[in-house]
């Protein structure tokens, strides 16, 4: 698989996330407070409520937003000093396709990040053709996006943030609006990568088998460790909390 | 309105996308100062024969064109009217329709004949020599690239307000479903910008980006 080379080469020599005293305000109130975290593993699963920090942890990652205070090791890099080479390290995979996609055909959509690595026009065309192929997709590179499926746009949107070859891959609960069964077969897709992933997800189902959750609430660590602990517990938290609320909205 | 690419091999299809500008160009300003109704028409079957031999789905595009009817159709009428509804006139009225009509059908062919990517690309080369006045063809290029791709989004966001109104009254959608969709619009362009650069496009190394207004102590 095209890029997969690179990202497997990459993850070896300095692979993995750490965060150190990460200190992040959202609007006027503060969200992370001095924030501690090494992520290591393969596949690593987000959860916790809307607005415990998800979105803003993967952001934080990709260089889409730097903290006010502490520090981001993200594959051997600082990202505040190396914020513009964030981009060709971490892919991001955003929920609602229509945010992300920004060219009309796949092909050029998959070859922007390429040429935007500097590779000439044909050559990054041409290696968006072989990431298509090498996914099953030969031929869509034609194809204009508005004509895909909900699923066949998000996978279009995952081989574009892998194109590069970035050895991370975010995804903020890029599954999210699809349906079970292009859910599980995109998500076999994601299993096949060499890419560490990161994925936010309010489907806990998704996330059984992955290496490890992080359950955030209110910007810090909740639990922390192998599905099989943190689901059920977030689970039960989740349960409580809707019925504490007795009516109103939590 | 009608802005998508339709994939082909088509010689049209084949033709550089610089060609295609410059001819769109060149044409556009020899059907300024035509206004013989008659020729006009004669054109305009050459346009619409030169769709029907791109196949059924640039012809399905045509029906694509129908708001514009009602707008050719008032250019008429007040051509007509201002010249006291002389036959020559309506002959003019008719003539300027016309020329609107050939002239959307004529950059619809170019649209739906070339990849985004090689408008971009022409684009960006007639661009270069601006450079130096400050001006960022690269950036101009993907602007161009993000209208074409953003128009069917929002006309489907638009047509989505108007079935939840339709949903719920019986009264034609009014003006009151603009502002909502005009936010919309602007979220949108946030989520848009996040994506650009989220995959690195013109990011500073030294600049915090416009999401940082959010984060700063």
């Amino acid at each position: 698989m095209a890029g997969g080379a690179r990202a497997q080469r990459e993850s070896g020599e300095a692979g993995g996330i750490a965060l150190r005293d990460v200190w992040l305000d959202r609007g006027d109130a503060p969200l992370f407070r001095g924030l501690d975290l090494t992520l290591g593993e393969r596949r690593i699963g987000l959860v916790g409520a809307n607005g415990s920090g998800k979105s803003s942890l993967l952001r934080l990652i990709n260089g889409l937003i730097v903290p006010a205070r502490g520090e981001i090791t993200v594959a051997g890099l600082d990202a505040r000093a190396h914020r513009r080479d964030l981009p060709g390290r971490v892919g991001f995979v955003f929920q609602n396709v229509d945010h992300q996609i920004l060219f009309p055909t796949v092909r050029e959509e998959v070859a922007f990040g390429l040429a935007e690595q500097g590779l000439p026009r044909a050559e990054a065309r041409a290696g968006a053709e072989r990431l298509l192929a090498a996914h099953g997709c030969a031929g869509w590179g034609e194809r204009a996006v508005e004509e895909l499926s909900e699923g066949q746009k998000q996978l279009v949107c995952i081989l574009a943030a892998i194109a590069p070859g970035p050895p991370i891959l975010a995804m903020d609960e890029p599954l999210a609006s699809l349906d079970l069964a292009t859910r599980l077969s995109l998500l076999a897709r994601l299993r096949a990568l060499p890419q560490q992933i990161l994925m936010a997800s309010h489907d806990l189902d998704l996330l059984a088998d992955f290496d490890r959750i992080v359950w955030l609430e209110a910007g810090a660590v909740a639990g922390d460790g192998p599905p099989r602990e943190v689901l059920p517990r977030y689970r039960a938290h989740e349960m409580a909390r809707a019925a504490t609320a007795a009516g109103v909205l939590p | 309105m009608m802005s998508s690419y339709l994939p082909g091999h088509s010689p049209l299809h084949r033709l550089p996308a610089g060609a295609k500008l410059l001819a769109l160009a060149g044409l556009s300003l020899l059907l300024l100062p035509a206004d013989s109704a008659l020729l006009l028409a004669g054109a305009l079957l050459a346009v619409l024969l030169a769709y029907a031999a791109l196949g059924r789905r640039a012809l399905a595009r045509l029906a694509l064109l129908r708001p514009l009817g009602p707008v050719l159709l008032l250019m008429v009428l007040l051509q007509a009217w201002a010249g006291d509804w002389s036959r020559a006139a309506v002959g003019a009225g008719f003539a300027v329709a016309l020329r609107i009509l050939l002239m959307v059908l004529l950059a619809d062919l170019v649209t739906l004949s070339t990849p985004m990517q090689d408008m971009m690309d022409a684009l960006e080369r007639v661009l270069r020599p601006f450079e130096r006045f400050g001006v960022a063809p690269r950036k101009l290029a993907l602007a161009v690239a993000l209208v074409v791709r953003f128009v069917p989004v929002l006309l489907s966001a638009w047509r989505a307000r108007e079935e939840a109104w339709r949903a719920r009254s019986t009264r034609r959608p009014a003006l009151a479903l603009v502002p909502g969709f005009l936010a919309q619009t602007l979220r949108l362009a946030d989520h848009v910008a996040d994506a650009l650069d989220a995959r690195g496009f013109g990011r500073p190394a030294d600049r915090p980006s416009p999401s940082d207004k959010r984060t700063m102590p």
